[in-house]
């Protein structure tokens, strides 16, 4: 993982432009209002605001308390009331009852409505209905891409999933398409499209559509500094698979078993803070202390801490590792943190001393990040121990495998019998469903009615809404052409190659496929990016025979890594690919008249520069997804992934939203 | 032979500073004398604006408008009338002009309008209470204007677009301030509009926030001035000293008593740039220099001033002139005795042109700044009006940059396009006397937009495509004005002929943009025109080639085309868009139509009518209740009800609904197992209020699952109930003895657990219970249920219980000689390891 090859990365995009001008926009919408004012936030956009700013901001820029927008009584000091939130009918509900309190009491406010990402005629709507539209001025907030990573950029929009494919809303689509358009204008046009997906071929079409009514003289002026050679946009109805699995990289466990949001996670505080009196640097301040006092009181001893490889090195080497080999790192460094500290036995003179100190704090602060990794680390390992997390990896594995689809929902049934976690059992269900082209109906109905006894019968509307179109999710076995398109797992499986039989001892040294990440499956998502920017990948392993995979790019003899191929769309896969359920996408929006030249000019361009390709997942992404593109990512030169996503999901959160719940951030320790 | 620049000028501080008196256009009393006149002038060469002052009285002159209505006169600099309209309402409190050459008139109801020049207006309100209050007062800067009204409180109106008005904060006087003035938000430090008020000796700073008194006692003052870059105040005592002083009052600049020049009244106090102030009387334009210095400007009645950032513009019966100060380009080339690198460039091209030997040698002796003279002779062509001069300097320009090796020739190229544009606007038949530097401050867009506010789009287009700009902007308009004036003719013979004409018209916009380029022209916005001139036909035309989905949808709806405003809004995939159409729907349309309009969409309105549900869910149940129904869509009907039943509290209520949502479910046919379970759902709910009331109410069983029942009834001892509601709800052996290990092992009570176990055969086995029991942290017991446990996994759970010895044991019964080795190299203990040797012993 940590192989050299990684450093030496030609540098993407610079993504970070994004944050600052989502800082800039905030703090223009800020001092638009003139003097303190008290701001009122939703909760949904602390997580988000967290990432791109810090509280002293705010402070900075005259607001001088805040609140979260939740129903009760406001008491504002200041006279400007500012309220930033995402246009929902029951934050409208909350200004309104809080201005008619006001009103009531004679309070004297100046009401400022900031939303987030844009205007809505349906907040005005509310608001007129509730009459108290004429007492707020409205403005917006346009919040689009957060980078995550130096690599990874998300709307963290946590309700993307359950918005498209339960509620029908495709709100998210079109605010994807204005957050893509931004980053068009940033950083060139994407000269193609290419993608999988109902909601997918949305997206592009409205991407197609700004482009034909754009005016064609913007073109000249970007198409120089066109550092992007395709957007690739998979709905994440393409792939249901991979999201239902348990993630076995460092980073996906730790968002199954703790719970990640917006990069933070919630750690025991003895491990955040340091042992020793130094303050670490990292500890971030962001949304905890974004909490007003009143809430403060529930934080007893957890404690945020930002997962993020800026400022955590460690952390950019542990993310993307299989669990079982991050035990192996682990105590490298450790070794390696020793020896650096011994060599102050080694400091004989003054000035190699002075240099050992200079050198100190570095060494604390990595200490500190060890400790904590290690502690992560342990909290992981005891989590993983149990029977039943164990069970729910077998059962996984089999029906992936396909082996005794019923022996497998018969373990499902027992795990409801002892009364395991209903999102885990709700997981293995749907998994069992979509790979084994549904179940039995009779078996179904059992294990449905197993279901509603042991966790309630109001989960019926949540087994419903994983029954309906355009979800379908969880369906009985049907014979013939009614009924939901069945997702063809088997020919998937097959002619994508998903499985792969690893020797398990074998992983830990050679990581040959982005399977890794799933000790052995590779995710569909990604074998599909594959299957357009590294069709070597797909067919084999390039790490272990390359004269297969050499097929149309030529061989760097020396570092064993191959020239990225020009983007062709689907070739080669067009036959599995239209098996997939979902329109297929592959625009081409370079002009008519680069049409057939850009293949050859970019591939010899490209050789000196490399392009970046855009991943965007329509419904969010896993960090096992992540990790496994930036795997295929470092096998070529010459080809860069920006991975950008409408939010970052695990199993467990997707099931929970679909319920109709928020996604508990303080997940119980167990599964 | 042009008069030599240098004629106009004229010296102030003993000949250190210059200014200049340029006549633009002669007007030859083609204005009325300004005394009767109330006067707004628009800056950058805007024109002005005139109504007669009603508070005094005028000769009934057989030349002027015998009418007793309020008319608004508007004329170009050059002295052309512009545009003559009536007013109607309201007396006139103020007019002015906005930054995009607009007229405002705000009444003194708080009503006002926005004028273009073509006289079509928008009118928007200041509010009721503004209204009964009344406005006595506003001033009027280019993004927005403050009103004061009758209790004397300060309304600011942000933008042109009718925006809700601010009150700023209360200055608390008693009466009408002498004056007062405003300094505009982008001028101010703190980018929010500033109020200068006068009142008493001293003046108030009020913005939203606060007022500031700024305690000074040399009041009352009856002109207050701020300089266009907002710096600095010109006040006007009433003594009539005038006193510069910055805004924020630290720092007095100048000052100079009036009286000495005029014992009248001052008309006016004006800047003029940022540097000199104009004060009118009758028939006299003083302008007064930073140090006190004053320069004399007479003219035939009375002169109005009208500031511009770089100078000021002096209009009278006369003549309309620009008095600015000499640019300093300007200044160093044509200074008299000037031996600036510039006039040394000049100087040698003339002699060049003269074919002088002189000319090499001037040259080569500002040979190193040569490069900088060439860039100031550039500037002065900017600051040339005839164009006589400027193509001097330019040559001169030109001549120099010869004997450069690199010069970059882009500000060359772009001045003499500059110019060749300004010379064009600054014709008499034009007139828009702008200068370069406030050409540079706006746009060449903004310029096109203003020639075809004048109707000059033939000029406008000319100009936009020699500046290689779009011509889009200026297509709109001309198709605007097109449709309107191209208007069907009543006498026509009926319908026929109105066709023709639309499709006419239509072809013909459509060709003309085709023609010219015009991408990116909004069809949507011409054909908004087009209906509102009351030519539906053509809208619709024309609405056909709008390229925008969503752009399309406002019309469509104005003009009632309910499905196809619904279709584009949905095609567009802006879901605002959708609830805007939705909404508006749902408000002019009966329920009825409103949902089949959207169920006869079928699937290319499914994301309408999800929208719809998503908005209902949360704010109109009921309407969501009738959807449902009126659709015949039971199950989402029955979700529907059960979501209710999450929400109530109240036990009869919650019932109430499952029963429902059994109802709907039994009707679907495909539904019987959901139905099923709904029923098993409300017999549940019975059985936990029967269970209550034999409780007496101490328990709490509602709203549990069939489990939590179980499990509530186990742990309260009421063995009987749990097995009853096994029996009822066929709850499977399996789970139900998990449910009853987990119980006992949760009420601790172990005997319980012993007798449990033993009552039959467990169905799940026994492993279940020492796993479960470790797992509470109860080993010792765990250990007990080892024995009953599969024979080959009793050694490793023993160990997990930590009975060290058992599993020895086990191993040894077993003759299992490697596991009990395994088990010894695994110990974690020497007292282990040697009782483990002892089992091995034995």
């Amino acid at each position: 993982m940590s192989d050299p090859l990684a450093s030496d990365a030609p540098s993407t995009l610079d993504v970070s432009i994004l944050k600052d001008i989502a800082v800039k926009s905030l703090v223009d919408s800020l001092n638009s209002v003139n003097g303190a004012k008290t701001l009122v936030l939703d909760n949904s956009l602390s997580g988000p605001l967290g990432l791109i700013t810090e509280v002293s901001l705010l402070k900075h820029h005259g607001v001088d308390k805040m609140f979260w927008l939740e129903s009760g009584p406001l008491t504002a000091s200041t006279t400007n009331v500012v309220y930033l939130c995402r246009p929902q009918i029951k934050y409208m509900k909350i200004i309104a009852s809080h201005i008619k309190r006001h009103a009531q009491d004679k309070q004297k406010h100046v009401y400022h409505l900031i939303l987030v990402p844009r205007e809505s005629t349906l907040a005005k709507q509310i608001l007129e209905e509730e009459g108290v539209l004429g007492d707020i001025t409205i403005s917006s907030y346009n919040l689009q891409f957060i980078p995550l990573a130096e690599d990874v950029i998300s709307l963290e929009n946590e309700k993307a999933f359950k918005e498209l494919w339960v509620d029908g809303d495709e709100t998210v689509i079109y605010e994807s398409s204005q957050a893509l358009l931004t980053m068009q204008k940033l950083f060139g046009r994407f000269p193609r499209i290419v993608g999988k997906g109902d909601y997918a071929g949305r997206l592009s079409h409205l991407l197609e559509q700004s482009r034909s009514t754009d005016d064609p003289a913007a073109d000249t002026l970007v198409s120089a500094a066109g550092r992007i050679d395709c957007l690739i946009v998979l709905d994440r109805k393409v792939d249901m698979i991979t999201p239902l699995l348990t993630q076995l990289t460092y980073e996906g466990l730790i968002d199954e078993l703790v719970g990640i949001k917006n990069s933070h996670v919630d750690l025991p505080k003895s491990l955040v803070t340091p042992a020793a009196p130094s303050s670490s640097p990292q500890t971030s301040t962001g949304p905890s202390a974004a909490t007003p006092p009143a809430h403060a009181l529930r934080e007893e001893a957890k404690k945020k801490y930002l997962l993020s490889a800026a400022s955590d090195p460690l952390f950019s080497e542990l993310r993307d590792l299989n669990f079982s080999s991050v035990g192996k790192k682990l105590s490298s460094v450790a070794h390696r943190l020793d020896e650096d500290y011994k060599a102050r036995n080694k400091a004989k003179t003054v000035a190699q001393l002075r240099d050992f100190v200079g050198k100190l704090s570095g060494l604390q602060t990595e200490h500190q990040a060890l400790r904590l990794h290690t502690g992560l680390s342990e909290m992981l390992v005891r989590l993983t121990r149990t029977a039943q997390f164990n069970k729910s990896l077998e059962i996984q594995q089999n029906l992936l495998a396909t082996y005794d689809v019923p022996g497998q929902i018969t373990a499902i049934e027992e795990l409801i019998a002892q009364g395991a976690d209903k999102q885990l059992v709700i997981r293995l269900l749907c998994l069992a469903c979509l790979t084994g082209g549904g179940i039995k109906p009779k078996v179904l109905e059992s294990i449905k009615r197993e279901i509603l006894q042991a966790y309630g019968y109001d989960l019926l509307s949540l087994l419903l809404s994983l029954e309906s179109a355009p979800l379908s999710i969880l369906h009985a076995a049907v014979s013939g052409t009614t009924g939901p398109q069945k997702y063809p797992y088997p020919t998937v499986q097959k002619s994508l190659r998903l499985l792969i039989d690893d020797d398990p001892d074998a992983l830990e040294e050679i990581e040959n496929d982005i399977s890794f990440v799933y000790s052995g499956y590779a995710p569909i998502s990604i074998r599909l990016v594959q299957c357009i920017a590294q069709k070597g990948g797909v067919l084999s392993n390039p790490a272990m025979d390359k004269d297969k995979s050499t097929s149309n790019a030529p061989q760097k003899s020396t570092l064993g890594k191959v020239q990225a191929h020009p983007i062709v769309g689907w070739k080669g896969f067009e036959d599995v690919i239209a098996s997939i359920p979902g329109c297929t996408v592959d625009a081409n929006l370079a002009g008519a008249t680069a049409a057939g030249i850009p293949s050859l000019s970019l591939s010899a361009q490209s050789r000196e520069h490399a392009s970046t390709t855009v991943v965007f997942f329509l419904g969010g992404c896993t960090y096992t997804e992540i990790a496994a593109l930036r795997w295929v990512g470092r096998q070529n030169i010459g080809r860069n992934f920006l991975i950008a996503t409408t939010g970052i999901i695990s199993g467990g959160g997707l099931v929970d939203s679909i319920a109709g719940g928020e996604r508990d951030v303080a997940k119980p320790l167990v599964i | 032979m042009q008069e030599h620049p240098t004629t106009s000028w004229q010296a102030m501080q003993e000949g250190s500073v210059f200014y200049r008196r340029q006549q633009l256009y002669t007007l030859n009393g083609k204005l009325p004398d300004f005394d009767h006149y109330l006067v707004a002038g628009c800056r950058s060469g805007g024109p002005i604006a005139l109504t007669r002052d009603r508070t005094k009285l005028v000769s009934l002159d057989s030349r002027l408008p015998r009418s007793t209505k309020t008319q608004i006169q508007i004329y170009s600099p050059a002295g052309d009338g512009l545009l003559l309209f009536t007013w109607d309402l309201g007396n006139i409190i103020r007019f002015g002009w906005t930054s995009d050459e607009r007229l405002i008139i705000l009444d003194d109801e708080g009503i006002y309008r926005v004028y273009d020049l073509q006289g079509d207006y928008q009118q928007f309100s200041l509010g009721n209470e503004a209204g009964e209050t009344g406005i006595i007062d506003a001033r009027i800067y280019g993004e927005g204007f403050v009103a004061l009204t009758g209790t004397f409180a300060l309304l600011e109106v942000k933008g042109w677009e009718g925006a809700r008005p601010l009150t700023l904060a209360s200055m608390g006087i008693q009466e009408p301030p002498t004056a007062w003035s405003v300094i505009p938000p982008d001028v101010n430090v703190s980018r929010h509009v500033e109020v200068l008020v006068s009142v008493d000796t001293t003046i108030l700073s009020v913005d939203n926030l606060e007022v500031i008194d700024q305690r000074i006692s040399r009041g009352p003052f009856t002109h207050a001035s701020p300089s266009p870059n907002g710096k600095s105040l010109a006040l006007l005592t009433a003594t009539g000293l005038l006193w510069v002083v910055s805004t924020d009052f630290q720092r007095s600049m100048a000052e100079f008593d009036t009286t000495t020049e005029s014992q009248e009244a001052v008309k006016q106090v004006e800047w003029c740039g940022n540097d000199a102030i104009v004060v009118t009387w009758n028939s006299l334009a003083l302008l007064v220099g930073p140090f006190g210095d004053t320069l004399r400007f007479h003219y035939q009645g009375t002169p109005v001033a009208v500031t511009e950032p770089d100078g000021a513009r002096i209009m009278a019966r006369d003549a309309c002139d620009l008095v600015q100060k000499v640019p300093s380009a300007t200044l160093s080339v044509f200074r008299p005795g000037s031996t600036s690198p510039s006039a040394i460039l000049y100087d040698a091209w003339e002699n060049f042109a003269h074919r002088s030997p002189k000319a090499d040698e001037s040259i080569r002796s500002i040979r190193p700044e040569l490069a900088a003279a060439v860039d100031e002779c550039i500037e002065a062509a900017g600051q040339e009006w005839e164009p006589h001069w400027q193509r001097r300097l330019l040559n001169a320009a030109k001549y120099g940059r010869g004997f450069l090796d690199m010069y970059n020739a882009t500000d060359f190229l772009n001045m003499g396009r500059a110019l060749k544009v300004l010379n064009a606007i600054r014709h008499h038949e034009i007139a828009i006397p702008m200068t370069h530097s406030q050409y540079m401050h706006g746009s060449p867009a903004q310029l096109t937009a203003r020639l075809t506010c004048r109707n000059l789009h033939l000029l406008a287009l000319r100009i936009s495509s020699y500046l290689s700009l779009k011509p889009d902007a200026v297509l709109k308009h001309w198709a605007s004005a097109k449709i309107a004036k191209s208007r069907p003719s009543a006498t026509g013979s009926g319908k026929d002929v109105e066709l023709s004409g639309d499709d006419e018209v239509c072809k013909l916009i459509v060709a003309k943009f085709k023609e010219l380029g015009g991408y990116d022209v909004s069809y949507a916005d011409i054909a908004k025109r087009a209906w509102e001139v009351g030519r539906p036909g053509l809208a619709t035309k024309l609405l056909d080639h709008e390229p925008r989905a969503s752009d399309q949808v406002p019309l469509l709806l104005t003009m009632n085309e309910d499905k196809l405003a619904l279709l584009k809004a949905v095609d567009s995939g802006d879901t605002d868009m959708v609830y805007h159409v939705l909404l508006h729907l749902h408000k002019r349309l009966p329920l009825g139509s409103f949902f089949r309009l959207i169920e006869d969409g079928g699937a290319q309105l499914s994301l309408a009518s999800k929208l719809l549900q998503v908005y209902a869910r949360e704010q109109n149940k009921d309407m969501l209740r009738d959807f449902y129904y009126s659709d015949d869509r039971r199950v989402e009907s029955a979700v529907l009800c059960l979501e209710e039943a999450s929400r109530m509290n109240d036990q009869a209520a919650k019932i109430a609904s499952v029963k429902a949502a059994q109802k709907f479910l039994s009707e679907d046919k495909d539904r019987a197992f959901e139905a099923k379970m709904m029923d098993e759902s409300a017999r549940l709910h019975a059985f936990q209020q029967q269970l209550e009331k034999e409780m007496n109410e101490k328990i709490t069983f509602f709203g549990q699952s069939v489990n939590g029942t179980i499990k509530t009834c186990l742990l309260n001892g009421l063995l009987k109930k749990a097995d009853k509601i096994k029996s009822d709800f066929k709850v499977p052996d399996k789970r139900f003895w998990y449910l009853k290990l987990h119980a006992y092992v949760s009420m601790k009570d172990f005997e319980g657990l012993e007798g449990f176990a033993k009552s039959k055969r467990s169905p799940i086995g026994y492993e279940p219970f020492v796993r479960y029991l470790l797992e509470k942290g109860h080993p010792k017991e765990a250990s007990s249920f080892v024995e009953r446990c599969d024979a080959s996994k009793r050694v490793d759970l023993y160990v997990e219980c930590g009975d060290w010895r058992l599993a020895g044991q086990e191993c040894k019964t077993r003759g299992d000689k490697a596991k009990l080795e395994e088990l010894k190299r695994k110990s974690p203990n020497t007292i282990i390891s040697r009782e483990l040797e002892q089992i091995s012993l034995r």
